[in-house]
């Protein structure tokens, strides 16, 4: 009776909430959870469940392995992008199922936050547990990273099977007598994968545990990239609509986690060549006869991994990096000292800096040589930045999260509200 | 020549630290003073005598723990270089170990090497925000996150007065401390950059020392002023 009523408020909130215009919600999940607090586990049964956590890169991966099941006829249900935490999880669930609670989903993939996965997967004994990697994130909301990966080792120990980052020791120290499948890369991707353990005291090169799944190359190709992975000494060339040798790494990691639950690469791999971005993850937008593309950025990894692409395109852009402080960005903004952004100086990009701290950014690009102007307007800004670039061009933004909602209005009015409940 | 040693940089480095050797380096360069920048880390051998300017500035608890060992074995050597005038700054974890002790929340003693007259104790509510101080060299802005209060000892100087957020504590209004030419603060984000004013305080004292003027080519610093009064703005 209790799993009865807290589904059916939770069903009436969601539908409510869709009906003054807030899109995919926590709150339905938020209230139902206060009503049953088993509500998780009782609506999933004995369903497969997948949990995937990690700094950076969880979103995308959590779409690749969505897009594969789906595409081999798996009936899947998963959260809504960014919904990362318990109440995320708990409304994609009430979604999914009836009045009465019952799921009409074969397995369930669910992205979690660092923090949420220690309290979820105890509960949910997930089938598999992956894990991207661990980098230094937003410190005055998640604190300091070895409690983020004590919090990661302890939901490792409910697991039935881990999916592990080979090439990035904190990941790699997760492990436990869990059977564990390796994703990583060749020593000469490993170097662009730009990572941050100097800042964290490590400097051991200790040997990376053997992969399952190797990323051997990745080439530029159009807005994505040709990655090549070797599985089980077999390898597949996949061409994803994504760029960035990370995302190489998330694509094995996605093939990895289907293979265990009965879809081989080889019938992976389509979905994952057809996926198109995650919000904001490469996406590319229309915009005064422009082409916009997003790459979103939460941390030092991420900002570095978005200078890694910068760097590897030859020819000319105009290219916005948009920084915000709220909360959901990070209050302090200190980390954009500890990127790699004098990489930039040398290629031949034209740099704005924008959002609310868009005078910080410019600070950061003149220490590092490069001179540009500071944009705290975002009309301005995206003005700009088009202004430049002849019509059918390719202009970048690389915002933070709510920079990039901000941009979002301008550029798609009506598109950012299915993201601002978090 | 000016030599700036980074102290602890893969340890201490939590709050883009590294933005106060590229600011001191820059600033340097800008004006055709000739500089190099020494890592030294844990175990590493370093005369601190032949140093002109040392940065230090906060860590994880782990990273804390381990430098706080290796600053005991050099604790001697680097009371001698501060008696000496070799400019130091210290930010956040470092500062807190500059003092006499750190206690932490749970009542462990990490004893400090003594620079300052200062005493931490950990625990409570987190510190965090913005932070705007008064100093000598004017109106400083940084970003502080930390739970340790930090308490000066009855004669020791402050960097300077909080205008908004916390410094040392709660409860003082004090905010740093500084011992000939050595300081400590919370201020970080990084705090160079932001407070170029307070980057060619340092600059002036390791030149000084030198026995030059300290007299600097003035630089254009718009995009550092502009840059301070957008944090000064945020919560």
């Amino acid at each position: 009776m209790r799993l009865f009523a807290a589904a059916a408020l939770g069903r009436l909130t969601s539908a409510l909430t869709r009906l003054i215009g807030r899109g995919g919600s926590a709150l339905p999940g938020l209230i139902a959870e206060k009503l049953d607090p088993h509500l998780v586990e009782k609506i999933l049964g004995d369903t497969p469940v997948v949990l995937i956590t990690g700094t950076n890169g969880k979103t995308t991966t959590t779409k690749m392995i969505v897009s594969a099941l789906e595409a081999n006829d798996r009936k899947v249900v998963t959260n809504p992008t960014g919904s990362n935490l318990e109440r995320g999880v708990a409304s994609a669930l009430l979604d999914a199922s009836s009045l009465k609670g019952k799921l009409d989903a074969d397995v369930a993939v669910f992205e979690v936050d660092e923090a949420a996965v220690r309290s979820l997967s105890p509960r949910l004994n997930p089938r598999v547990l992956a894990v991207t990697n661990l980098a230094r994130d937003q410190l005055d909301r998640y604190g300091e990273l070895q409690t983020t990966a004590g919090h990661v080792a302890t939901a490792a120990t409910h697991a039935g099977r881990l999916v592990l980052n080979a090439d990035d020791p904190l990941v790699a120290s997760v492990a436990n007598t869990t059977p564990v499948s390796w994703f990583g890369g060749t020593p000469s991707i490993r170097e662009r994968m730009p990572d941050d353990r100097s800042l964290y005291g490590d400097t051991t090169e200790a040997q990376p545990p053997e992969a399952d799944a190797l990323v051997v190359d990745s080439q530029i190709d159009g807005d994505g990239q040709i990655a090549t992975i070797r599985i089980d000494g077999t390898e597949h060339r996949i061409r994803l609509q994504i760029p960035g040798v990370y995302n190489a790494y998330n694509a094995a990691t996605a093939v990895l986690v289907t293979r265990l639950l009965g879809v081989s690469a080889a019938d992976a791999i389509p979905a994952l060549e057809a996926m198109e971005p995650a919000f904001g993850r490469g996406q590319v937008l229309e915009h005064m006869g422009r082409r916009v593309k997003l790459l979103l950025v939460k941390n030092p990894a991420s900002l570095n991994h978005a200078i890694e692409i910068l760097k590897g395109i030859t020819e000319h852009h105009r290219v916005l990096i948009a920084i915000n402080d709220e909360h959901a960005d990070g209050r302090d903004v200190s980390w954009l000292w500890d990127t790699h952004i004098e990489d930039l100086a040398a290629t031949s990009h034209q740099y704005l800096a924008g959002g609310v701290r868009a005078a910080d950014m410019a600070l950061r690009f003149k220490y590092a040589g490069i001179d540009a102007p500071a944009l705290p307007d975002f009309a301005d800004a995206l003005d700009l930045l088009v202004d430049g670039a002849p019509p059918g061009a390719t202009v970048y933004i690389v915002p933070t999260y709510t920079a990039m909602l901000r941009l979002l209005e301008i550029l798609t009015p009506g598109a950012s509200r299915t993201e601002v409940w978090k | 020549m000016i030599t700036v040693v980074h102290l602890y940089p893969r340890e201490m480095n939590i709050y883009g630290d590294t933005g106060n050797v590229i600011a001191l380096r820059r600033r340097l360069e800008w004006r055709g003073i000739p500089v190099r920048v020494d890592a030294v880390g844990v175990g590493d051998e370093y005369d601190l005598l032949g140093a002109d300017i040392v940065v230090a500035g906060g860590g994880e608890d782990l990273s804390q723990m381990r430098v706080a060992d290796d600053l005991q074995a050099r604790a001697g050597a680097v009371r001698d270089a501060v008696e000496a005038g070799v400019v130091f700054l210290t930010v956040c974890g470092t500062y807190q170990l500059f003092g006499h002790r750190f206690v932490t929340a749970d009542g462990e003693v990490i004893p400090g090497i003594g620079v300052f007259d200062a005493e931490t104790i950990g625990g409570g509510t987190r510190m965090i925000g913005n932070i705007v101080i008064d100093s000598p060299v004017g109106t400083m802005v940084g970003f502080e996150n930390h739970s340790g209060r930090t308490m000066l000892g009855s004669g020791q100087a402050a960097l300077g007065t909080v205008v908004r957020g916390f410094g040392n504590n709660d409860t003082t209004g004090e905010e740093g401390a500084v011992v000939v030419n050595a300081f400590g603060t919370y201020l970080h984000g990084s705090v160079l950059p932001k407070n170029p004013l307070f980057a060619d305080d340092l600059i002036s004292r390791a030149l000084r020392r030198q026995g030059e003027s300290g007299e600097l080519q003035p630089l254009d610093d718009s995009v550092e002023r502009a840059a301070a009064e957008s944090a000064a703005s945020r919560p």
